[in-house]
């Protein structure tokens, strides 16, 4: 995020901040900090280690700007220095592997492209909350800010450094590996994926 | 727009570019595509039958995200005990 020109804030401007501002996006960062970390307590631990890191930084934050994305930015960053290396979930596909293999010009669409509307209309809650969770976290990650969240590009790049153009194709890629799995899904309903 | 190409028969079968194609079509479904890009859309999805099917089904995928992704609850004394490490830190 950009350089801001650092507070003052008084206690009294510090405690509206907090609650006007910071507290009612609580719900959105526990969310977003369970599907980091898939782990209840830890998900706890990360949402309060971002809230006291916010409130020691206020004054690094302009009152009235885009408070919910400087959050998720901080919560995320907390999550890869602190929740990453000790986080309960078995080792993923390395991000680096999958992102270079959904770059190449050969990647094979037909893989999802029988993956039919109705068939994902029909499915549930938890099926899709499955699917997603199943995604190396950098997908995972790209699909909660701009679906579950509603983050613009241009938010989604200042929370996770990364240029516009690298939220787009990270983006895409991530679509492609969920309706995968979905795809998968779809066919253990019994849905005939193969055929009109 | 020419009436005649509204059936999927009459769109073409393959798209020339399909990565660039789909990753602009998810782009306009999230809102971020340019002012112009709902003519673009359109006459795409009249001529091109993956670009259709594509745009369709990201659409719906968006949608359940949206509406049914199951929500995790916030513990309740969370927010208190947040409010209590910071009466801690002043």
């Amino acid at each position: 995020m950009s350089e801001v020109q650092r507070k003052k804030y008084s206690d009294k401007d510090k405690n509206n901040i907090f609650d006007h501002e910071f507290m009612p996006h609580i719900d959105s960062m526990y969310n977003f900090a369970y599907r980091l970390t898939f782990d209840e307590d830890d998900a706890k631990d990360l949402v309060q280690d971002t809230y006291l890191k916010a409130y020691r930084f206020i004054n690094s934050f302009e009152k009235g700007t885009n408070a919910k994305a400087w959050l998720f930015r901080i919560l995320k960053n907390s999550f890869i220095n602190e929740y990453r290396k000790k986080s309960k979930q078995p080792a993923k596909v390395d991000y680096q592997e999958v992102e270079t293999y959904y770059n190449s010009d050969n990647v094979d669409y037909s893989m999802t492209s029988d993956l039919r509307v109705d068939a994902v209309k029909d499915m549930l809650g938890d099926e899709i909350s499955n699917a997603l969770n199943s995604l190396a976290v950098d997908f995972r990650t790209v699909i909660i800010l701009c679906d579950l969240e509603g983050f613009t590009y241009e938010e989604m790049a200042k929370i996770l450094d990364i240029p516009i153009g690298t939220v787009r194709s990270r983006l895409h890629r991530a679509r492609n590996l969920l309706k995968d799995k979905l795809r998968s899904y779809a066919e253990n309903m019994g849905y005939d994926t193969e055929e009109e | 727009m020419d009436k005649n190409l509204n059936t999927s028969s009459e769109r073409k079968q393959n798209c020339s570019d399909e990565n660039k194609c789909f990753e602009l079509l998810e782009s306009i479904l999230d809102g971020e595509g340019a002012v112009d890009s709902k003519e673009m859309l359109n006459e795409k999805l009249a001529k091109c039958q993956p670009c259709f099917e594509h745009y369709h089904l990201e659409k719906v995928i968006k949608e359940i995200l949206q509406n049914k992704c199951t929500k995790h609850m916030v513990p309740s004394e969370l927010a208190a005990t947040i409010r209590q490490k910071i009466q801690e830190l002043k």
